[in-house]
């Protein structure tokens, strides 16, 4: 019995081994590489580019509304975008992913790392491949790519956070400058890169200026999992019931314990949540008079802007330090030096540098409906 | 044609193998006529070293599912080595193969502890590695804590010496660690099926009390698989370390599932008793290349990817157990009617794992 198997396992090695060579014949005649198709278009012309748009996990409200962004506005300009990204934030996924867009053959690649370090080897292959990395939301490491588009510094958006807090204690007749104020934060991970620098930047500017205000535990963590930011959000409201203040950096943590608030009654009166998350998700909420206030950056424009000058720079144009780059219908943005979003990091000669989004948004109920994302 | 074909599939593992193979040949022709890109040597070992950690851990959860126990710890052990070495390595200031030595003796005492309370204390598999999983991603989480390294920063700048692992290519086109992957497989292959210690290993599933009647020390046996699929997460740990270039805590955190399926796929039953080294390979291969080659050839976005390898999944295995006589709800029916009337009608249906089997239902 074993011999007879052996021989079929045998002959259908072989048969694959036949069938490899008739598939490598068929193959030759049939789809062309989709690379082509740009010659007509001179230096410095965006259309006719594939950008393949990298997010760091699929499924999420902030990165899907930032590819609706990428993909309206890249019609607009005449290239395609390749919204490529895996349903698990890890980086052993994301260099996957990156190696895939590899091998598709696309001009440019616009990432928003998981572990800058992690997909550094990958995004440096990319780059020997003639390929151009530009990242958006959370950085490589600044060798890794040319330019990045920024939200805003560490500073900018920790100095958000603590004003979108302070309105919201005010609301509630709270004195930010002199009342005691006891804050916890709760975000995705331990292991993120931008949501951690945001919180390193806040609590710098809360020991400096609010010494009023105590932290009473230790950092929750939900993992971007809709259903933990709930359980872990009544986890922090039955340990410390009188808590002022909620600080939640991160998209999936911000409605997750707004509804722990509602499910145990809680009001904008009398408990000040906030942070950052898309308006859409949090309208409901707000409606219900749970929140008072909450912040972002338009992710659509972002999204798009990454892709632009992936293309940008795919085209054959050359930027410096100081030059600014015109984006239709977006504006003249500048690029700026890597240090102004990393200390020390340095910034090479040539198509290398920070490109800082434009504008940051805050929410309450007077404009929130004037936002599709 | 059905006839043959039921046959075929009725024959146990060696046919499931070549079902496998019909899998990666159907692969190998429809992606590569749909996009020959697809056949470049370059992009599919590119590929395939994304998935290598799958592919090694497979090997020796294989065993671990063979004795019916299931190991849903290794992914956390992995991030629990590779942030032993980082944080040996560069706060510790071991030696890099000093700093792997002893992240793998850290696995392999996690894997001892949970093989321990399954084996010597019977508690359910499931429930243990489950634990285990918590436990062990709890305490990397803590061990990169030790660090001066933010946690949530991988750590970086491993020597070239270590990074060697995952950046040669033997002629250009081979990397290195696919090579470590045919070493470990080779070493599977030749324990699980060539060895004592692997026929200990499938008689401790079959008859644990014929087993220990016969002078085999059952619970080390079982204790054992549980080392080895640590140790090979340790060493997957490693190359992946190398290969990304990082150490981070929850490194290999998506892998539990992707393991599970290739062994399951693979042919083990996960009931325990039966398994084979060559099918998980084939597995993992089949799922590898069409993880690959879907979204390269027919644009189906990777997000998605989980639904096309989840009908494959549910598809091959309900196949198997409707084709195969001797599998699935068949053979409950028959067991049940071997014990209520003693003899084996259908004994003789499945020739090859014949005599296997009726060792098996001689003891329930």
């Amino acid at each position: 019995m074993k011999e007879i198997s052996r021989r079929r396992f045998l002959e259908a090695a072989c048969a694959s081994a036949g069938m490899l060579v008739l598939a490598g014949c068929g193959g030759s005649t049939g789809n062309a590489p989709d690379s082509s198709g740009d010659d007509n278009a001179g230096a410095g012309e965006v259309a006719g580019k594939t950008v393949a748009f990298i997010p760091k996990v699929t499924g999420n409200a902030f990165f899907e509304s930032a590819n609706d962004g990428a993909q309206s506005h890249s019609r607009e300009w005449g290239f395609s975008v390749d919204y490529i990204g895996d349903a698990t934030a890890s980086v052993s996924a994301q260099v996957s992913v990156i190696n895939q867009a590899v091998a598709n053959g696309v001009d440019a690649i616009c990432i928003s790392t998981v572990d800058a370090n992690g997909v550094s080897d990958a995004l440096g292959k990319a780059t020997d491949a003639g390929i151009v990395v530009t990242t958006w939301d959370s950085d490589a490491k600044p060798e890794d790519r040319t330019l990045m588009v920024s939200q805003g510094t560490p500073e900018i958006l920790g100095q958000m956070l603590i004003d979108l807090s302070i309105a919201g204690l005010k609301e509630r007749g709270i004195d930010a400058e002199k009342d005691e104020v006891g804050y916890v934060w709760h975000y995705s991970q331990a292991t993120v890169t931008d949501q951690n620098s945001w919180q390193v930047a806040a609590e710098k500017v809360i020991k400096e200026q609010y010494p009023n205000w105590t932290n009473v535990h230790e950092n929750y963590y939900s993992n971007q999992d809709a259903e933990q930011a709930i359980t872990i959000g009544e986890a922090i409201l039955d340990a410390y019931p009188d808590i002022d203040l909620i600080i939640c950096n991160d998209s999936t943590a911000l409605p997750g314990q707004l509804q722990a608030a509602e499910n145990k009654g809680y009001d904008a009166q009398r408990i000040t949540i906030t942070g950052f998350a898309s308006p859409q998700s949090i309208k409901s909420y707000c409606e219900h008079g749970t929140i008072f206030n909450w912040g972002l950056w338009d992710c659509a424009v972002q999204g798009a802007m990454g892709c632009y000058v992936a293309a940008y720079l795919a085209a054959g144009n050359k930027v410096k330090v100081g030059d600014t780059i015109s984006i239709p219908g977006i504006g003249e943005v500048a690029v700026e030096p890597n240090d102004s979003i990393a200390e020390g990091a340095v910034t090479a000669e040539e198509n290398n540098g920070v490109v800082l989004l434009p504008e940051r948004l805050v929410f309450t109920k007077e404009n929130m409906n004037d936002y599709s994302f | 044609m059905r006839a043959r074909l039921r046959a075929l599939l009725a024959k146990g593992q060696a046919s499931w193998n070549v079902m496998l193979v019909s899998l990666l040949v159907l692969e190998f022709v429809i992606f590569g006529a749909t996009n020959p890109k697809f056949l470049r040597p370059e992009l599919l070992f590119t590929s395939l070293n994304d998935s290598l950690p799958v592919f090694m851990i497979s090997l020796f959860v294989t065993f671990v599912m063979v004795t019916g126990g299931i190991d849903i710890q290794v992914a956390s052990l992995v991030g629990l080595t590779s942030i032993t070495i980082g944080v040996g390595w560069q706060d510790f200031s071991l030696p890099i193969w000093g700093a792997v030595a002893a992240a793998t003796v850290l696995a392999m005492a996690c894997g001892a502890l949970s093989g321990f309370l399954i084996a010597y204390c019977r508690v359910q598999a499931m429930v243990v590695t489950l634990g285990g999983s918590f436990l062990y991603s709890g305490i990397a989480l803590l061990i990169s804590t030790l660090s001066s390294t933010e946690s949530y920063q991988g750590i970086g700048g491993f020597p070239d010496e270590f990074k060697f692992i995952a950046s040669y290519r033997l002629a250009g086109v081979v990397p290195l660690q696919f090579l470590i992957y045919a070493l470990l497989l080779a070493i599977a292959f030749i324990l699980l099926h060539k060895t004592t210690y692997g026929r200990r290993v499938f008689l401790s599933a079959v008859n644990q009390s014929a087993a220990e009647c016969s002078g085999i020390n059952t619970r080390l046996v079982i204790m054992s698989t549980y080392v080895l699929s640590a140790l090979s997460a340790a060493l997957a740990a490693t190359v992946l370390t190398a290969y990304l270039g990082t150490a981070k805590s929850d490194l290999g955190a998506d892998l539990t599932m992707n393991i599970i399926t290739v062994v399951v796929l693979g042919g083990t039953l996960s009931t325990g008793g039966r398994g084979s080294i060559v099918g998980t390979m084939l597995a993992s291969f089949v799922m590898a290349l069409l993880r690959f080659g879907l979204p390269l050839c027919f644009r189906i976005s990777t997000q998605h990817l989980n639904i096309p390898i989840g009908i494959l999944l549910v598809a091959v295995i309900v196949a198997r157990s409707v084709s195969a006589k001797g599998l699935g709800l068949t053979s409950r029916l028959t067991k049940l009617i071997t014990r209520r009337g003693g003899a084996d009608p259908r004994g003789g249906d499945s020739q090859e794992r014949g005599g296997q089997r009726h060792t098996r239902e001689a003891s329930s």
